[in-house]
């Protein structure tokens, strides 16, 4: 890799080291949202005295707060996310465990927005104010407006009940069975990338039409290059900066989306697990979820940083 | 310091005006300016883009400040001043901006934007406002069917018409016209300019005219100022600096001046610039103007050039000040020998 | 002018502003259509009581009764009035958006404007701060929030606006920079406005626009989100009704009663709808260039 890609790198992950940090912190302080005394709150309204003073210990509440805060931190940095108060085990075994389940059907439903989104955008953007044009503009204001959950369970009802082609719930792990493991996750994927698609779909029209109705392209018409050499070339070319951002979007946004799609289809993934938590007031787990999954999203900014860099030669300028 | 003279209105000493543009790096674009603005006296600075002439102008009325050197309102610094009397002591002090549609709030009526510098001093009762708004709005040429409309509705000349009521209704001392009239079309510019000379009349104002417009220039002041990337190259009366430049940069400027000439009878003594505008970042060593000047020598680079009164009243910086065969504007066009001076509009005393 | 013409002038004011707004929904069908739609809405919750036949509580031994003349829309697992819950279901959702979205501007709107006002560190402060929080996916946060103030209607909207707030600041921060930079702001500080006038009489009026049509739009993300979370338990407790709640307990019962699923899941998309179209139609109307005196 050549020196200066190499600094480039260097300087964006020094970026991401005070959101890094302020994040940990954040994360942190979510137990002291918790309204009155929170060991008392996740001991529950039947526990004895001692319990609550034992969940006091474990948690580390006796302690000011910059020394909870620096222990927790060294903690996350070692790998050690702390043990569930439910269950007693690790905390970050169980997210672990759970990631491939969740990451499988966020990035299949991601290839599947990309997959789909792209046509559409482009064949509204070719035909603006025409049929097709309204078409595909009414199916991505629908796409956003459908709770994917809904559209879950319609899809379980009427392609895995009535039709039986795919298993209702649950998930295999890719790692153990690639083909069943993809199977489970068709249909969550479907519903997780519907609101993906219409996403994808208008933000890439609107980008594309703008491109395509600038100047610099109408004189590309004037000199006689086809409409599809000008769209390849130039307009995809330019369009693909905003498609990279939208892309980064998405993937957040999907996300969060599969807490409620897991809950549909019975996965056992992160977004079922910090549901659970969340309601058992199981807060190592929820911390542990979370900062996970921060990480996962700042890893995918910095790559889509980087790409966004090697496509744009005019950031690269410093 | 002569105190038999009349305390300047605008006192600029040694002031620059500094902008960090980072990597450690810094846009001067005011690099120590010197000059006096006297009581009711039109003083024209005029420069090409990136000369700093509007930085310096922001900088007079309390927009930008200085990063070194002061500028002194009728001898006070307006920095010393508390927060609270600094906003009541900067009324006197306006400005009349070069772009009348950026400069009026779209979402407020003509009437709104005209009273609001009454409105924030809240000194008069508010019919009395109101009163005094339609008022000017009457005397810079509006009629007052104009008081409920946008501004978006108006024309370029009517919404600069606009401002200066706006700007009239404090009363001020000084108004900076900061290219007032570039943006507008070239017949509409000139009843721009009567109403400025009548309402300084009028008024009393002291006016500080900043343009890239010799001819304007020219016409409306009594003394100017040139100014070139950032600092003063020659200052004095206006007709002292048209018809008898010492300083090369000034004689370029005046053989640009258009002339309505056909072309086979334009005997044009051209002084043509050398090269571009050097970066304002790191500017010439030396007599900054050294990379365009005709008469550049060696020590035009070692030195930076004194700032000399060759002539009564009339200053430049240059080495070689007095001593360079530059052309007089007679001699820049010799067939407009007995026009120069009535085209120029240059005021006699 | 005298004081008669002046009240004159003011009622024409007046007159012209319902106008203007008169013929904004003659042209724009969008808007009609969706502005509609949501006044019924509204106007249903507030009568919900009048206009449900049932309780929305009231059980009954006619438990998944399909749609029929006594139950319009059947019953639920409980023998509870599918319709009945419906209708009540509206002002929870109704509420759970705005509180979500009141809280989301309450917090976001002046550090946006502080931000972008200041400039200098605090804006970097905050630029840092809004980063982190978007750093995380919404909803698990919300999730997250809500299991530590507690699970309930209330408290998760108000996680929701917690995490509505830094794309809120964000936005208008940007728009603050932008307004900051105009003449007519510099124009104002000569005549020795404070920084607050300036703030309130120039920037955002101007700035405003674009987050006025964003948050329309997050009334439509607010009502998707409490439809979830009431999904999964965590937002309106049973047995108050919640569209999002009856999804989840229609979905237990797919395989006996699956026509259960649509009415609520359709109340929910159509709200939305409304919400999304108002918000674009919003943004086509709000432009300062088409304000007249006429």
């Amino acid at each position: 890799m050549s020196k200066r890609a190499l600094r480039l790198i260097g300087s964006r992950l020094i970026q991401v080291i005070p959101v890094l940090v302020l994040a940990t912190f954040a994360i942190f302080s979510l137990l002291q949202l918790v309204p009155g005394d929170p060991a008392a709150v996740i001991a529950g309204e039947t526990a004895t005295a001692e319990r609550i003073e034992q969940i006091r210990h474990m948690l580390g509440l006796d302690l000011p707060l910059w020394q909870q805060y620096l222990h927790w931190l060294g903690g996350a940095v070692r790998g050690d996310l702390s043990n569930s108060l439910i269950t007693g085990l690790p905390v970050l075994d169980e997210v672990m465990r759970r990631l491939p389940n969740t990451l499988l059907i966020v990035i299949c439903a991601l290839l599947l927005s990309i997959a789909i989104g792209v046509p559409l955008g482009i064949l509204a953007a070719t035909n603006v104010d025409g049929r097709i044009d309204r078409i595909v503009t009414s199916i991505a204001s629908l796409g956003v407006a459908v709770p994917n959950f809904w559209m879950g369970m319609i899809l379980v009802g009427f392609f895995a009940l009535k039709l039986g082609w795919f298993p209702t719930t649950g998930a295999v792990s890719i790692f153990q069975d690639p083909a069943t493991a993809l199977w489970h996750a068709a249909l969550p994927a479907c519903a997780l990338a519907l609101s993906g698609i219409a996403e994808i779909t208008r933000q890439l029209r609107s980008s594309l039409i703008d491109v395509l109705s600038s100047q610099y392209v109408r004189t590309l018409h004037a000199k006689g290059l086809s409409q599809s050499k000008i769209l390849w070339h130039h307009g995809l070319k330019n369009v693909s900066l905003t498609l990279l951002t939208v892309i980064g979007l998405v993937f957040n946004r999907t996300l969060g989306a599969t807490v409620a799609i897991e809950a549909v289809f019975a996965i056992p993934g992160t977004g079922s697990l910090v549901v659970a938590s969340a309601t058992n007031k199981d807060f190592p787990v929820v911390q542990g979820v979370v900062f996970v999954l921060v990480l996962i999203v700042i890893f995918c900014n910095l790559l889509i940083d980087l790409l966004y860099s090697a496509l744009d030669p005019r950031v690269n300028k410093r | 310091m002569d105190t038999s003279q009349p305390t300047p209105i605008v006192a600029v000493e040694n002031a620059g005006v500094h902008f960090p543009i980072g990597h450690g790096q810094v846009l001067k674009a005011v690099d120590g300016v010197d000059l006096a603005v006297m009581p009711q006296e039109t003083f024209g600075i005029i420069g090409e883009s990136g000369s700093g002439k509007t930085t310096l102008g922001r900088a007079i009325i309390c927009l930008e400040k200085p990063s070194i050197g002061r500028i002194l309102h009728a001898g006070i610094d307006p920095y010393s001043l508390s927060a609270r009397e600094l906003r009541r002591h900067r009324r006197q002090y306006q400005i009349v901006f070069q772009d009348p549609n950026a400069a009026l709030d779209p979402r407020m009526t003509i009437l709104k934007s005209i009273r609001e510098p009454m409105d924030v001093a809240g000194d008069l009762p508010d019919r009395d406002r109101r009163a005094r708004a339609v008022e000017l709005m009457e005397r810079v040429g509006l009629s007052p069917d104009f008081a409920n409309r946008y501004p978006h509705e108006l024309s370029g000349g009517q919404k600069q018409r606009v401002c200066i009521a706006r700007v009239l209704t404090l009363r001020p001392s000084l108004i900076v016209c900061d290219e007032a009239v570039s943006a507008l079309d070239v017949s509409i510019q000139a009843d721009i300019l009567n109403l400025f000379a009548e309402l300084q009349a009028e008024f009393g104002l002291t006016y500080i005219f900043i343009t890239h417009n010799l001819g304007v220039v020219a016409h409306v002041s009594d003394r100017v100022a040139v100014m070139y990337l950032g600092r003063i190259v020659e200052l004095g009366r206006t007709e002292d600096v048209v018809l008898h430049p010492a300083h090369p940069y000034t004689e370029a400027l005046l053989s640009a001046e258009p002339v309505a000439l056909p072309s086979q009878l334009r005997p044009d003594k051209r002084v043509v610039l050398k090269g571009e505008l050097p970066s304002p970042i790191s500017p010439p060593s030396g007599c900054r103007f050294r990379t365009r000047c005709r008469f550049a020598q060696p020590l035009c680079a070692a030195q930076e050039p004194p700032w000399r009164e060759t002539a009564a009243g009339h200053w430049s910086a240059c080495h070689f000040a007095g001593e360079l065969p530059i052309m007089s504007a007679a001699e820049l066009h010799p067939h407009k020998q007995r026009e120069s001076a009535s085209r120029l509009g240059v005021h006699h005393e | 002018m005298s004081i008669v013409t002046e009240g004159a002038a003011r009622t024409r004011t007046v007159k012209k502003r319902r106008n203007r707004f008169l013929s904004w929904l003659i042209s724009d069908k969008r808007a009609a259509v969706s502005l509609t739609f949501l006044v019924l809405l509204a106007s249903l919750s507030l009568l919900a009581g009048f206009i449900a036949p049932y309780s929305p509580l009231e059980q009954s031994m006619d438990i998944l009764v399909p749609p029929s003349a006594l139950h319009l829309l059947g019953t639920d697992d409980l023998g509870r009035d599918v319709f009945s819950r419906l209708v009540h279901g509206g002002p929870m959702t109704l509420y759970a958006s705005f509180l979500a979205v009141c809280i989301g501007t309450l917090i976001g709107l002046p550090i946006g404007v502080l931000a972008g006002y200041i400039g200098g560190w605090v804006d970097t402060a905050v630029s840092r701060m809004i980063d982190t929080i978007l750093s995380c996916p919404s909803i698990v946060l919300a999730i997250a929030v809500t299991g530590a103030l507690g699970i309930g209607l209330t408290n998760s909207m108000i996680a929701v606006g917690i995490v509505f707030s830094p794309g809120l600041a964000r936005l208008i921060r940007v728009q603050t920079m932008i307004v900051k930079g105009e003449l007519y702001v510099d124009a104002a500080r000569t005549f020795g406005m404070t920084t607050t006038r300036v703030i309130f009489r120039h920037i955002l009026p101007n700035a405003i626009q674009p987050v006025i049509v964003q948050i329309t739009l997050l009334l439509a993300t607010a009502l998707l989100a409490e439809a979830s979370l009431s999904f999964l338990g965590l937002g309106v407790q049973p047995p108050q009704p919640s569209w999002g709640q009856m999804l989840a307990r229609a979905y237990s019962y797919m395989e006996i009663a699956p026509e259960q699923m649509y009415a609520p899941g359709l109340a929910i998309l159509f709200t939305a709808l409304a919400f999304n179209a108002l918000g674009e139609s919003l943004r086509s109307l709000l432009d300062p260039t088409r304000r007249r005196s006429d």
